[in-house]
């Protein structure tokens, strides 16, 4: 059979398919997955859009016993959670990276590598839990903020659920630097100092960008350190030493207790928010990952 | 007859350097002479660019890096020993001891960045100055002409030719007294290589230079002093008179390799 294929390469192009078609129905049922999330908040919410209610859900007043289901407070409370654990721990992140990638020791660097990678796998609990003990106390006693359970309480402990994530996010985005663009910069005679504030900082300024929003992302989900130190109270965030709620933490509470209300209903619409600036994140790393992978100083190309 | 040494550039003895206890050089010795080209060829992890980096102390840059035996370089009129404990600092030894990469290291910042910003941090230059500087710099290698125009693009959108001249240029700006040339024309066309080969041959007279070289032809068109590197150890050292000896070269090169 002078144009037939051998019996081992067709098994292998046969063997090829099986495993592409295996592929695509996992791709297929992620893809399913987040689509029917949507499509689930999105009908739960429609009796929102279509009786008119949503105006009330998106008002400034949570008073449920009151007739008042506004979520725009839990709104606020996510957007100064986030971006105070972020004001928090990015510049501390920022540091750890550069000092680890240029100005340490190996041992030293080697340690805090390791002390990072340690941090991810503290459950959030542990963190809300030893903040409880420690951090709320402190906050009554020395700054007298009420029962201490506050809005600057829950960023600090937020700050350091999410800097691991923004360290390991931007180390990476650092090693994928050209290690030529270092050893040429030392060749010119930079001082390591010098090499990170003229080369390093504005060569990776997109991975900066990167890790802060990925940091603010993971902030803005977290459900658990906010329920447990923010005091849960539904009011804007006025002050650092306020009680807040964030909507996390309003889904997690009206969920634990009603079913049929206007509050329940107000949960998904909480939900609907958090999907969509979560979708919306995604969008914009995205984004920015392309313009990067422009850049040709990157090493894999 | 071979050139008395009254006024060495560079005198290095018996240096060795290991990385992570492998040793990469051994007892390498051998004296530069300024207003010379000085190559060196070897086979691949012969130690060729260990020894470049070790004259400019960059070996120190990569991990787990030990140096041993004398390297001298004459700076400003005196031999000065830069592995000493009152040695030069770091950044000033790289900034008089230039190097330029086998890759073009361009940084990704503009053509004038590239120029401007390395002046700005380690010499302090701003103004007038500073664009007389790098005026003159990019004149050195013949590139003004070619990017004059477009100082604002990105050096990246130079070619691979322009971006090795505009690293040379940005090395000689800094006002070095010795270049160091690692395997410049490696990833270069036939074009490029011969006007890099060309300003090396032209900047010779005010510059200390030694070169690695991947190219044994190249070695033999541009060495004044050649050595050949082999296993971390100078196996031969080769004046001009033998380089131009085409077979008593072709028999040294067999019996090495």
């Amino acid at each position: 059979m002078p144009f037939g294929r051998p019996c081992g390469l067709r098994l292998r192009s046969k063997l090829e398919r099986c495993i592409e078609r295996i592929l695509l129905i996992a791709t297929a049922i992620a893809a399913v997955a987040i689509i029917s999330i949507l499509l689930l908040l999105a009908y739960f919410c429609l009796p929102l859009f279509t009786s008119g209610e949503l105006g009330e859900v998106f008002s400034r007043r949570w008073q449920p016993f009151a007739g008042s289901y506004g979520i725009l407070p839990m709104c606020a409370g996510s957007f100064a959670i986030s971006l105070l654990a972020l004001f928090l721990a990015f510049p501390g992140a920022v540091a750890i990276c550069f000092f680890v990638h240029s100005l340490a020791p190996a041992p030293a660097a080697g340690l805090l590598k390791t002390l990072v990678h340690f941090m991810t796998g503290i459950p959030t609990v542990i963190y809300g839990f030893v903040s409880v003990f420690l951090l709320v106390p402190l906050m009554r006693d020395w700054l007298s903020a009420g029962t201490g359970f506050t809005l600057l309480t829950a960023a600090i402990t937020l700050s350091l659920l999410i800097l691991p994530t923004i360290v390991l996010v931007f180390q990476a985005r650092l090693e994928r630097i050209d290690p030529t663009l270092t050893l040429a910069s030392a060749a010119l005679g930079f001082t390591p100092i010098e090499q990170v504030r003229h080369v390093l900082i504005p060569a990776s300024a997109q991975g900066l960008l990167v890790a802060a929003i990925l940091g603010f992302g993971r902030a803005i989900g977290d459900t658990l350190i906010s329920l447990m130190l923010a005091g849960n109270a539904a009011q804007f965030p006025v002050s650092l030493f306020v009680s807040i709620r964030t909507l996390t933490a309003h889904i997690a509470l009206v969920l634990a207790t009603d079913s049929q209300s206007m509050a329940y209903r107000s949960v998904f619409a909480a939900g609907l928010v958090l999907f969509l600036l979560m979708g919306m994140i995604n969008l914009l790393i995205q984004r920015i990952g392309r313009a990067d992978n422009e850049k040709t100083y990157e090493k894999d190309r | 007859m071979e050139k008395v040494v009254t006024n060495p550039a560079i005198v290095v003895e018996e240096l060795c350097v290991e990385f992570s206890g492998k040793t990469v050089l051994e007892n390498v010795s051998l004296t530069i002479l300024p207003a010379e080209l000085h190559v060196i060829i070897g086979p691949s992890g012969s130690g060729k660019s260990t020894l470049l980096r070790a004259i400019n102390r960059l070996n120190e840059f990569f991990p787990n890096c030990r140096t041993s035996g004398l390297v001298r370089i004459r700076l400003d009129g005196h031999l000065v020993d830069i592995y000493a404990r009152d040695a030069p600092p770091l950044p000033e030894l790289r900034r008089r001891v230039a190097m330029v990469f086998q890759t073009p290291a361009v940084l990704p910042f503009s053509i004038e960045k590239n120029m401007t910003m390395p002046l700005k941090v380690t010499l302090g230059l701003r103004g007038g100055e500073l664009r007389e500087r790098m005026e003159w710099a990019l004149r050195q290698v013949g590139l003004w002409d070619e990017v004059e125009a477009r100082l604002l693009d990105e050096a990246t959108t130079l070619s691979g030719g322009q971006q090795q001249r505009l690293c040379l240029a940005r090395a000689l700006a800094l006002g070095p007294q010795v270049l160091l040339v690692d395997e410049p024309t490696a990833s270069l066309d036939f074009r490029a290589t011969e006007t890099i080969e060309q300003l090396l041959v032209d900047l010779k007279d005010r510059y200390t230079i030694i070169a690695v070289s991947h190219s044994l032809s190249q070695a033999r068109r541009l060495a004044d002093r050649l050595w050949v590197l082999r296993e971390g150890r100078v196996m031969q050292q080769m004046n001009r008179r033998q380089l131009q000896d085409a077979a008593l070269f072709q028999e040294i090169i067999d019996n090495i390799f």
